[in-house]
């Protein structure tokens, strides 16, 4: 809340100062109109109260403020001030003296300017209210003045005829073949003579006048006429181009719309703030901005026209960032976070640096003193991308890095899945029989000389396949070397129980028969794998057992040939079932 | 399994410091290290906002909080990295771009064009003064030959004082087959019973049990010896880990005989071709290159960085700890749960490794290589550190010593009039019906 008041109070007594005509002042108001867009009817009545309450000569400084805000930061301000628009406009307009009055209809007048977007900048109605106010308000003014001005000469009437005529010609040579403006031109020639030869009674120079004036009316309005045809025209044009544009670039719709108003130049409010900036600072700061930017798009066209301009192509980094630039908020745009780009920049760079190196072809690299001692070796620079970014992807648990092959892809989703079973693992799950399997764990027995000669590092860092199998070999094995007990034996044969097999995609209806037992039995489902398994099942050449009944048979028919302690048998064939195992998952 | 669980839960180690620190945010320029010391009671979370940042050649990820406990740390900046660290104690981070970086690039890329051109990959072994950079150097090499061709190196620790992929005591070999996890102070997990963050690796273990080499030359160069043989194996097995080479990591050069006789043992039996020397200036590699030059194909000095840290006897004792720790107990990351079990005195056999230090009646005749059986008593045992073989109960000590190891075992209490002990196990279950070898490591939790 106190924030609220703050805005606001800092808004109204910026406001205050606005004594005297001060671009600085309505800037800052513009600024923190763009930058508050939720205090808008706050500030919408703070401005509209002190265009009511102020002394009649700083009014116009508010309508600046109020015009500057509208023009910049668009909707919803110039909804909000819509409303009052006309009733305030009034109001003040009678309230001002007449030089005052003259700026104001000058600010009307931009009002009455198109937008580049075709549209104006407050709503049709409140200002078609001003403009009839302002027709009866000026030929009130017209008659007040025609009491006051000084009684019509004939060498005034002469330099007013002059002025009519330059005007007519002017729009002869535009229009050569009018017959209507032939004999306009001629009969003001006549009128010229005319006056020149004979003395007129006061009472017909009056006349004479008010007829010149309403012909000097007319010729205005043909001529703002032309100009509103002339801008109307450009508009179709210009959507004419963005519709081809559209049509052969086959860009999508929301990319193009944000294109038509896109000039070389932006939109018209971006523009406008860009040319208010650049505009010398003692103009009035009532930027007549709308104005400028037509003029500079008018002479955009003529040196389009002319050939004399460069058109980016469309795919160019100009057309790209004139499409970002909408999307980006002028304000806001950062560069990317350090780290990011130097993410990018490094990984580009070891691509290159790794891309044709061949270590056998490099006859200075041997693990030689000579070559070991030298510092920043530009072969060793450039071959210390291989171990860090050559392989673009780590690791984000553990660190390791992928490269970008097929083949490493491949690892690294299997690394990924790993990772996301052992996790699973090590926070311990709820199986089927409601007993929490949290990982409890402890060391292993270390191996012997004929175990350890023959273990493969692959069964304990192959990730494609169920690792954990060793581990329940290494305990199988720790018990078997240290117990001949019985109810060991029972620790052992849970063991050999949680033995499981995921159902392969050829099984005809989804359950094996143990060949021992003869017992079928059917797949369940394992939350924790998310697969369908056979518990208690193990693969041997291709034929699924009963893990229990397996073990018990083969374990009957090496105690008979090897006495106490089949340690070594043992791992030879639960390795054997492993790999197995393995081979089958992985076929 | 699960009848276990309520038991382990409850020794599973809670985390109650967690004081509200404000984070520190840094920005560090490509090439420069940050470095700082975590003492062993302290805490430090490290966060990489953006940029490529490693820790030791291993690349960091962003956006996660590591956390660090009892390290020296030196984070690396590959280009310009933003990050935020906080720890609740007062830790002195210093930047500097003075790093040897540039000559384990050079040595990385010689290596990996050794791998592309032979099925026999690169056979180095480093060695050097004590902190002068041979285990970052190391690590470094293993983390970089993961990332472009996901080669599989084999690391070889033969320093008994630091725990790779075990507590400290052991000989290690393994193949790294996968990224190094950073917050661990033994390089990352053995292979556990469960699932963890990331893939554990599968050591060999050899336990030499004695804390200075010096103690038993003999043994030391036994042990080691065995460990070659086991790398030898796996290398036949496995093509594509003989491609990737091997990495030897030596104790610091002040624990070996001045005749170099351990690293004349490990040149062999590892079948070595370079020499790498972590050194400031020639004067070792000089020496050593009189000494080895027929014996290798080259040898490489890197100079010692100036960010490594002298580790003093203080530091070491906190860091075997908490690898002592992390063996039973997992990290932060990891959580284990070792089992504690009662056992008659009677059931156990425990044999010693002997050591000129402590063993009475040592001459020049005495076969080094050689155990003596320890007389189960609290004296002897409390809180000790034991290695459990793989060989039965009732085997001969020469058996036992041929042995490999099952894992380590930590003795908590010894009760002599009851005849009892409790024993601290990683693996649930019994005691293995093994015999056992003490080491010199004691553990008091």
């Amino acid at each position: 809340m106190e924030d609220d008041d703050k805005v606001l109070k800092d808004f109204v007594s910026i406001l205050d100062d606005l004594t005297f005509n001060s671009k600085h002042i309505v800037t800052s108001l513009t600024k923190m109109a763009e930058e508050n867009i939720s205090y808008a009817q706050q500030f919408v009545d703070a401005v509209e109260a002190r265009i009511t309450k102020c002394v009649p000569k700083q009014k116009l400084y508010a309508f600046y403020a109020l015009d500057s805000i509208c023009k910049n930061a668009g909707s919803p301000y110039t909804i909000y001030f819509g409303r009052n628009l006309a009733k305030l406009y009034k109001q003040t307009y009678l309230i001002v003296d007449n030089a005052t009055r003259t700026e104001l209809i000058t600010l009307f007048k931009t009002w009455m300017m198109l937008l580049p977007t075709g549209e104006l900048l407050f709503d049709k109605d409140s200002l078609e209210r001003i403009e009839q106010f302002l027709i009866k308000a000026s030929s009130l003014h017209q008659r007040q003045a025609q009491a006051m001005a000084p009684p019509p000469t004939v060498p005034l009437l002469l330099k007013e005829i002059d002025k009519l005529s330059i005007l007519t010609k002017e729009r002869l040579t535009k229009k050569p073949d009018d017959s209507k403006l032939q004999t306009k031109t001629i009969l003001l020639q006549q009128l010229k003579q005319e006056l020149q030869r004979e003395k007129l009674p006061l009472q017909a120079l009056h006349d004479f006048q008010q007829q010149l004036r309403h012909i000097f009316a007319q010729e205005q309005q043909v001529w703002q006429q032309q100009q509103k045809e002339q801008q109307q025209q450009y508009l179709a044009q210009q959507q004419q181009v963005q519709q081809q544009l559209s049509e052969s670039g086959g860009a999508p719709p929301s990319l193009t719309h944000p294109y038509e108003e896109s000039s070389l130049f932006g939109n018209a409010t971006l523009s406008m703030s860009f040319l208010d900036s650049i505009s010398s600072p003692n103009t009035s700061p009532l930027a007549p901005s709308t104005n400028k930017v037509s003029k500079v798009e008018v002479l955009y066209r003529n040196l389009k026209h002319k050939n004399l301009l460069f058109e980016p192509a469309k795919e160019s980094i100009v057309t790209l960032a004139s499409k970002l630039e909408k999307t980006i908020n002028p304000n806001k745009v950062r560069l990317p976070p350090f780290c990011i780009l130097q993410d990018i920049l490094g990984d580009v760079r070891s691509y290159y640096a790794t891309r044709n190196v061949d270590i056998l072809n490099t006859p200075n690299l041997q693990l030689s003193q000579q070559f070991v001692i030298q510092k920043n070796n530009p072969l060793t620079e450039q071959l210390i991308h291989v171990l860090y970014r050559a392989k673009p992807n780590k690791c984000t648990t553990c660190g390791v890095r992928f490269g970008s092959s097929a083949k490493e892809r491949q690892l690294e989703v299997e690394h990924f899945d790993w990772h996301f079973r052992i996790n699973k693992r090590i926070k311990g799950t709820q199986n089927a029989n409601a007993i929490i399997a949290k990982n409890i764990q402890s060391r292993s027995w270390y191996l012997n000389y004929e175990q350890w000669i023959q273990f493969k590092d692959e069964d304990i860092v192959s990730t494609n396949v169920d690792a954990t199998a060793v581990n329940n070999m290494a305990l199988a094995l720790n018990q078997a070397t240290t117990t001949t007990d019985s109810d060991n034996k029972a620790k052992n044969e849970l063991q050999i129980r949680k033995k499981y097999i995921i159902v392969p995609d050829g099984a005809p209806d989804m359950s094996f028969q143990c060949p021992i037992c003869t017992e079928v039995a059917s797949a369940v489902y394992d939350e924790d794998l998310a697969e369908w398994v056979w518990r208690n099942c193990i693969d041997s050449n291709g034929k699924y057992f009963h893990a229990t009944c397996f073990y018990e048979a083969s374990n009957n028919h090496t105690s008979k040939d090897n006495g106490s302690t089949g340690i070594d048998s043992d791992l030879e064939r639960l390795k054997g079932l492993i790999n197995g195992n393995s081979t089958k998952l992985s076929e | 399994m699960t009848a276990m669980s309520n038991i382990q839960e409850s020794l599973q180690p809670i985390d109650f410091d967690s004081p509200v620190v404000a984070a520190k945010s840094v920005l560090i320029p490509p090439g420069k290290e940050w470095r700082v010391k975590v003492p062993a009671e302290s805490k430090l979370t490290v966060k990489i906002l953006y940029g490529i940042a490693e820790l030791f050649g291993t690349e960091l990820t962003n956006d996660i909080e590591y956390t660090f406990k009892c390290a020296n740390i030196a984070i690396l900046a590959i280009d310009h990295v933003k990050f935020e660290w906080k720890s609740s104690d007062p830790l002195e981070p210093s930047l500097s771009s003075d790093t040897s970086m540039p000559y384990i690039y050079n040595m990385h890329f010689a290596l990996e064009k050794m791998r592309i051109s032979s099925f026999d990959g690169p056979r180095i072994l480093i060695v050097g003064k004590s902190s002068s950079g041979k285990t970052t150097l190391a690590k470094t090499l293993c983390a970089y030959a993961l990332k472009s061709k996901a080669y599989t190196p084999m690391y070889v620790n033969l320093n008994p004082q630091e725990g790779v992929f075990s507590p400290p005591g052991c000989l290690t070999a393994t193949p790294i087959s996968d990224i190094l996890e950073v917050e661990s102070t033994t390089w990352g997990q053995s292979m556990t019973s469960g699932a963890t963050r990331l893939h554990n690796k599968q050591p060999m273990v050899k336990n030499f049990g004695l804390e200075v080499i010096a103690e038993n030359r003999e043994l030391y160069i036994e042990i080691m010896d065995q460990l070659a043989r086991s790398v030898d194996g796996r290398l036949k097995n496995d093509p594509h880990v003989r491609r990737s080479g091997v990495i030897v990591d030596t104790p610091p050069i002040s624990h070996l005989d001045e005749s170099f006789v351990e690293l004349e043992a490990a040149i062999k039996n590892f079948n070595i071709g370079t020499l790498v020397v972590c050194a400031s200036d020639d004067s070792l590699a000089i020496q050593l290159n009189q000494k080895f030059q027929t014996q290798v194909r080259s040898i490489v000095r890197i100079p010692t960085s100036p960010g490594t840290v002298e580790i003093d006897e203080v530091a070491r004792r906190a860091f075997q700890r908490s690898q002592v720790s992390e063996y039973f107990y997992g990290n932060l990351v990891t959580v284990l749960s070792p089992y504690t079990i009662g056992v008659d005195l009677m059931d156990v056999v425990i044999w010693k490794p002997k050591s000129k230090l402590t063993t009475p009646g040592i001459s020049k005749t005495t076969n080094m290589i050689e155990l003596d059986r320890v007389e189960v008593t609290a004296s002897n045992l409390q809180h000790a550190l034991v290695a459990i073989t793989y060989a039965p109960r009732k085997s001969t000590p020469q058996e036992v010593l041929k042995s490999d190891i099952l894992g380590l075992a930590l003795i908590t209490e010894v009760n002599d009039s009851k005849r009892k002990m409790r024993i601290l196990l990683p693996v649930p279950g019994r005691l293995p019906d093994k015999a056992m070898i003490l080491t010199a490591y004691r553990y008091l939790e």
